[in-house]
């Protein structure tokens, strides 16, 4: 007997619709076997489902059992077609009959019966809304994901008999009540900026760094507070619009990330890869193709900790996705573009051991060591960071002493102004395609947008004379000061402005 | 500019050698040299000597100290590794001056290999590349320490520490100096700086003179240095009274004068560019 039962599968950040064909024939040797391209976790499905089915006390055929995954050509990653498997083989033992209309079956089975949380669902019901299915059937930890889209009816399953006695009309799931997506509902971030004790400076920097999207590198000795600093961050960028936050679901879905009984993620992402990461799992790839930090940032902040210690071909390989904002993967199936749109914040010890121009400690490096360690760090990744800055220890019996003196704004003010440069620039690059912000300005923006009084244009001047300033840096700090003056709410860029970006100017020796 | 780099090396014997070299112990019998050696070189001549890993308090000393001693027509002799040493050469370079350079290495062996360039730029400028071992002698722990009874040796008015720890060869230097009857100078540092240790032991212990500033050894004052701030504006006048006690960073300063940060950040700067004030490692300094 032939029963046909449909699921999706993932395939980059899209679900394919899949049909599950299932024979169970009388005649022939017993078996089960399964066609289609389905990958080494979708072949060892035979085994769950099979258990699944028994533990749950339902009758597994003594029959040849074949199963085909349709389209046959399209490589299949993931367990998510368990249930689908289950729900074919039970129809076809008359236990249960499936929904007369075209429905979707999603999820992986435990060995009892019941369903673990797979990845995925959020676009399994992107696509069910574009389908017009009415109905999926998705595991009960995951099922919020899907009830962010609205129009189609979303059923919680726990495990087996659940499924099957609502199909039978024993007893009824009840589909999950539709999500509503509040713009004001957002957790907080990790640090406060009110909660960091000094570092004034950095902070503003980090300010300028967020209303005007540009990267960052810091330099600093260990303990200086440049991974707090960089965990605040995420706190006074502009909340998710609801499209982003749509993009950030689909990648977090894909991966498994959202927690179970998550739904939308709100929050912008924060993401801290080590730098042992490879290649790949920085920007993404494999046979097929899953998302890397880089895209797991996407809309948030990728902070780079010990930056010179990636590997270089880790670091050459962020070039193009920080100047595009995606990431093409190919393979010989197709290929497949990730969104890459991120702050990146690379931080650094100002050597190997980290004290060179540590006033107390001494630094234990010499002068072959610092040089190769901060040789690392040259070349075109670091035309792409405009914010250059150097964080200095703290002292702590200082902080400790003065601990009432510190009165550091809340990241909540801070937003507040970075929110009003954001949309200064909206309103500025409006019909520019491409273009968000300032940081994303080509040379030729800069002409007309980044205009400079008089005395600034002579400042600049002197600067570029003083400090040996090169043509691209000559760029960048326009693009910076133009932020500074979005932040000062001003159109022509002046002095003051000027004389603030230049001190976040690549010092080269 | 193309340099020449075929100077050919040629050897000088002690009977040729500047009185004061001749006198000390254990001086070598020949030397071999680059350049054009003119005993006159040494007549008026001081070492620089210091620490491999200079800070940047270090940096400033030299760069402060050389111009004026170069101003008073002083050979600056140094022992050619990284550090104070290859900053002093240079600075001399950068000034016009004549400098000397004594290789713990034959004269064929480039040690640091980076400063190829001063090497010849030293000869191109009338200044001597000398070392008292063959020419293809690799530098060794010994030779460095050894070499440095050659840079005291033919100094004529003394010998300067800029900077050194308690174990370091510059305090052997000092030490040899000091056996040749040659004037030691020490320039003080902060005392919870380990680099200053050394040269601060040799002030307090050693009778070494303290030299802050270049008057302690030309003697004779050219220039008077002093920091007029009349027609600075209020702020920059504060700004500056905090900066001569000590170098600050942009969250100090803007603590200090409870002002705010991007205020202070843009003031400090375009300070600098008036050449009123300096940044280093985000330590803001006055001139």
């Amino acid at each position: 007997m032939l029963t046909k039962i449909w699921s999706a599968a993932n395939y980059g950040l899209k679900a394919v619709e899949i049909e599950i064909e299932v024979n169970v024939a009388d005649k022939g040797f017993p078996g089960f076997s399964v066609v289609g391209l389905a990958s080494k976790s979708g072949e060892e499905a035979k085994e769950r489902v099979k258990t699944a089915i028994l533990n749950s006390d339902f009758e597994f055929p003594v029959a040849r059992i074949t199963i085909n995954l349709a389209p046959a050509d399209l490589p299949k990653d993931g367990s998510f077609f368990d249930l689908p498997l289950a729900i074919g083989i039970l129809a076809s033992n008359l236990e249960v009959i499936p929904p007369p209309e075209k429905s979707y079956f999603f999820g992986e089975l435990g060995l009892d019966g019941t369903l673990r949380h797979t990845r995925g669902v959020f676009l399994l019901a992107i696509l069910a809304k574009e389908n017009g299915i009415k109905n999926i059937f998705v595991p009960r930890e995951c099922a919020n994901e899907a009830a962010v889209i609205d129009g189609i009816k979303v059923y919680p399953v726990k495990n087996l008999h659940e499924i099957v006695n609502h199909l039978n009309k024993v007893k009824e799931i009840v589909p999950l009540h539709t999500i509503v997506v509040d713009d004001e509902e957002m957790a907080g971030p990790e640090f406060d900026f009110a909660e960091i004790l000094g570092q004034e400076f950095a902070k503003r920097a980090l300010e300028i760094a967020a209303a005007g999207g540009h990267n960052v590198f810091m330099v600093g000795p260990p303990g200086s507070g440049k991974t707090m600093l960089s965990r605040a961050i995420p706190g006074i960028l502009p909340p998710l619009a609801e499209t982003e936050s749509l993009e950030v679901t689909k990648i977090y879905s894909i991966t498994g990330n959202i927690p179970a009984g998550g739904s939308l993620i709100r929050q912008r992402p924060f993401r801290s890869p080590h730098h042992t990461t490879s290649q790949v799992g920085l920007i993404g790839g494999g046979s097929n193709p899953r998302p890397g930090e880089i895209s797991m940032a996407h809309r948030g902040v990728l902070f780079l900790d010990e930056f010179p210690e990636f590997t270089r071909a880790s670091l050459e390989s962020l070039r193009q996705p920080l100047e595009d904002g995606f990431i093409t993967v190919s393979r010989a199936i197709g290929s497949v573009v990730f969104p890459a749109q991120i702050m990146l914040i690379a931080a650094s010890n100002p050597c190997a051991c980290g004290f060179l121009g540590d006033p107390k400690k001494e630094c234990k490096c010499n002068l072959h060591q610092i040089a190769n360690y901060q040789k690392r760090l040259s070349g075109p990744i670091m035309d792409r960071i405009d914010i250059h800055l150097t964080v200095p220890a703290v002292d702590v019996n200082k902080l400790m002493n003065d601990k009432e003196k510190y009165t550091g704004e809340t990241s909540a003010t801070i937003r507040s102004r970075v929110i009003k440069a954001r949309e200064i620039q909206k309103a500025r690059f409006t019909g520019l395609r491409g273009i968000h912000d300032n940081a994303d300005m080509k040379n030729k923006h800069l002409k007309v947008f980044a205009k400079l009084t008089d005395s600034a244009n002579m400042l600049l001047k002197q600067a570029v004379n003083k400090f040996n300033l090169s043509a691209r840096t000559y760029f960048r700090l326009i693009k910076v000061s133009r932020t500074i003056a979005d932040l000062d709410n001003s159109e022509n860029i002046n002095n003051a402005h000027i004389a603030e970006a230049l001190q976040f100017r690549v010092r080269e020796e | 500019m193309n340099i020449q780099k075929n100077w050919p090396i040629k050897t000088i014997e002690k009977a040729d050698f500047p009185e004061q070299l001749k006198r000390i112990t254990n001086c070598p019998k020949k030397l071999n040299y680059r350049g054009i050696w003119n005993n006159k070189i040494f007549d008026k001549s001081i070492a620089i000597v210091g620490s491999r890993r200079m800070s940047q308090y270090g940096k400033w000393v030299v760069e402060k100290f050389v111009p004026e001693l170069v101003a008073h027509k002083f050979a600056i002799i140094s022992g050619f590794m990284y550090g104070v040493d290859t900053t002093a050469h240079k600075e001399t370079l950068g000034c016009g001056g004549v400098t000397v350079a004594v290789l713990g290495g034959g004269l064929n062996v480039f040690t640091p290999s980076e400063n190829e360039k001063i090497y010849w730029e030293i000869l191109e400028h009338g200044g001597l590349i000398i070392s008292e071992y063959d020419n293809d002698f690799l530098p060794t722990l010994w030779s460095f320490p050894q070499r440095n009874r050659i840079v005291s040796g033919l100094s004529k008015d003394g010998v300067i520490v800029i900077e050194a720890t308690m174990k370091s060869g510059s305090l052997i230097t000092a030490r040899l100096a000091t056996e040749q009857g040659k004037k030691l100078y020490a320039v003080p540092g902060p005392i919870n700086y380990s680099l200053s240790v050394g040269v601060n032991y040799l002030i307090k212990e050693k009778g070494a003179i303290m030299a802050t500033s270049p008057e302690d050894i030309t003697t004779k004052k050219l220039s008077i240095y002093q920091l007029s701030i009349d027609n600075y504006d209020p702020l920059e006048k504060e700004i500056i009274k905090y900066l001569i006690i000590e170098p600050l960073t942009t969250d100090e300063l803007a603590k200090k004068l409870g002002k705010n940060i991007s205020l202070i950040s843009q003031k400090l700067m375009i300070m600098s560019m008036e050449n009123k004030i300096t940044e280093d490692l985000a330590k803001w300094r006055t001139i």
